[in-house]
């Protein structure tokens, strides 16, 4: 019994996190006598939700390196200026090519300096970071991006987050797509074990022939690319952008990875579980919002899940490979 | 098994180290070191630590190039140095404290590097079958408990157990060359004679085994040569007939100092 515990919270980490969820939405929608289970409220976390989920699965995969990118929230901030910026002048297609073009430069970016010059992520993703969040203001220079009433009506501005599918965002839909690409990628394909097998241990990965650095690199160059995506799908959504936009979103993006049974030193991911963790910051949000709690506080929950959830991670790390 | 000692052996060797020297900065780690090694031998490289054995081998198998010096392996010269490459060419490496990854099931160390896929529409999907099939028999072939399952985390394993499975790994992908760098450290009695046994079936099957230890006696009761390296020099390449264990042993603790006799090869 005690065997087959150990057995599976070693192969599904997240598994603590969904059932977790679970609980919270049930006592969230006592509490709030029903309000946030309506379908109206459910619409808005799920959008909310994947938005936050595209680059916590970007970050996810990072994390899965042993690595850290905390410049996501401005690059995605970086997709949403360029994909409204320029969708007026060029539709949306070319503005949604150019957003992840540059999401795919800064993570190359990121990636240039960790992989090959061997820098902490830490350390050259906070550059990137304060960069792009400079660069966003300066481009917006205190005025937003808004879109036309023309660019709502263009097919792909609707595909990519600015309209519904039954009801649903599109950017649900996209969220989905990107988890099963990702799920198969990382636990089905050999790209996906070696991703796995150099956040466990890099130095041992490398004697076995593998690419450490090529996989890092490639590793930053989506969660650039996810990150920029994101933004793009959550401009469509709101409609404008201006400098600020994406800011802390890279904190939730590790809070949900975290949350989701993701490990920072590496090597252990689980990206359901991310969905997850992104759901359930997004509820307990929502839930705040509905409650009449001031937004600001919302920041201070997401903290003391943060700590709490890594405390309880490692202790039940420790349970699960106690020999 | 050994003929090396033959005047004018007309063998090639398998492995050409020509006056290798490897600096990392002002250390000199390796200094002017030459040696062959040859198919269908088991050669002990003993020395102190610190006596450049190690970095000898980080070099054979590509992790660092020399600053100095020329390799060969199979008489082709080698220009670029990666695990990579050096695994292509056949050698394994079985070292002391990297080579698996805890947090990856036991099948999925077996085959990191050379995953076998197969194909969804034209996708490389990992064959986990066989990734299952083939590492539970060879990991239950060279002894590993029952009750090991290969899609749990190596982690899971003892010492000696990951020991066991990184010989295995090294024995079962068809190489001409292993490299044991002190592969009996911190086994059992039982353990040790076992991986001391599959070095030498290994060098009976034709290949090179090139076993680092720190124990001279261990060694020269196996091995077909010995190599003594001292303060990253070569001091001392003779046929295990040759000398005994002891005047050996007084050539480690003198550090080298002593002259080297019996047959050099070559």
């Amino acid at each position: 019994m005690n065997v087959s515990i150990r057995d599976a919270v070693r192969r599904h980490p997240e598994g603590i996190t969904i059932s977790l969820v679970i609980l919270i939405s049930l006592a969230f929608a006592v509490i709030t006598g029903g309000g946030w289970l309506s379908i109206g409220n459910l619409q808005s976390i799920s959008q909310v939700t994947a938005i936050l989920a595209i680059i916590a699965f970007g970050e996810a995969l990072v994390i899965a390196t042993g690595e850290i990118d905390i410049s996501v929230g401005s690059v995605s901030g970086i997709g949403a200026l360029t994909f409204l910026g320029l969708a007026p002048m060029v539709g949306s297609g070319l503005a949604l090519g150019a957003a992840i073009a540059c999401g795919i430069l800064i993570g190359a970016l990121n990636g240039l300096f960790v992989a090959l010059l061997g820098l902490p992520s830490l350390l050259v993703t906070l550059g990137t970071l304060f960069l792009f969040q400079g660069i966003g203001y300066a481009v917006t220079s205190g005025f937003s991006f808004a879109a036309t009433d023309s660019l709502r009506q263009e097919f792909i501005y609707n595909v990519v987050g600015g309209g519904n599918l039954a009801g649903i965002n599109t950017s649900v839909v996209w969220t989905l797509v990107v988890l099963v690409v990702l799920q198969l990628i990382v636990f089905e394909t050999p790209i996906g074990n070696r991703i796995l097998a150099v956040g466990g241990d890099a130095a041992s990965s490398f004697s076995r022939g593998l690419s450490v650095t090529r996989i890092k690199f490639g590793v930053f160059i989506v969660s650039g690319m996810l990150a920029a995506f994101a933004g793009v799908l959550d401009a469509a959504f709101i409609g404008y952008a201006d400098g600020s936009f994406g800011a802390t979103m890279e904190l939730s993006a590790i809070a949900a990875a975290v949350l989701g049974g993701c490990h920072l030193t590496g090597g252990r991911i689980s990206l359901i579980g991310t969905l997850f963790g992104a759901f359930m910051l997004r509820g307990i949000q929502s839930f705040l919002i509905l409650l009449a709690v001031q937004p600001q506080w919302y920041i201070l929950v997401v903290g003391l899940i943060v700590v709490l959830a890594s405390i309880a991670d490692r202790a039940l790390t420790r349970f699960a490979l106690k020999k | 098994m050994a003929k090396t000692d033959e005047a004018g052996d007309a063998r090639k060797p398998l492995i050409s180290i020509r006056n290798v020297s490897l600096s990392y900065g002002n250390f000199k780690a390796l200094t002017d070191v030459s040696v062959d090694f040859y198919e269908g031998e088991l050669v002990g490289l003993v020395g102190d630590n610190g006596a450049g054995k190690t970095t000898l081998i980080r070099i054979i198998s590509g992790i660092n190039p020399p600053t100095s010096g020329e390799v060969y392996f199979d008489g082709e010269r080698i220009t670029k140095f990666h695990p990579k490459k050096a695994m292509d060419l056949g050698l394994e490496c079985i070292q002391q404290t990297i080579g698996i990854c805890d947090n990856l099931s036991v099948g999925r160390n077996y085959f990191l590097g050379r995953e076998p896929v197969k194909r969804v529409f034209g996708l490389p999907f990992l064959d986990k079958k066989k990734i299952r099939e083939t590492s539970a028999k060879v990991v239950h072939d060279f002894g590993l408990r029952d009750t090991v399952d290969v899609d749990d985390e190596i982690a899971l394993l003892s010492g000696g157990e990951k020991q066991t499975f990184k010989i295995a790994r090294a024995v079962t992908f068809r190489n001409r060359v292993i490299i044991m760098d002190e592969p009996t450290n911190h086994l059992s009695v039982r353990e040790r004679a076992h991986v001391n046994e599959l070095a030498v079936q290994l060098k009976q099957q034709g290949l090179l085994v090139i076993y680092i230890t720190h124990d001279i006696f261990q060694i020269h009761r196996i091995a077909d040569r010995i190599v003594i390296m001292e303060n990253g020099r070569l001091v001392t390449d003779v046929l295990r007939d040759a000398m005994s264990a002891e005047a050996l042993e007084g050539i480690i603790r003198d550090g080298g100092r002593a002259p080297a006799k019996g047959p050099k090869v070559e």
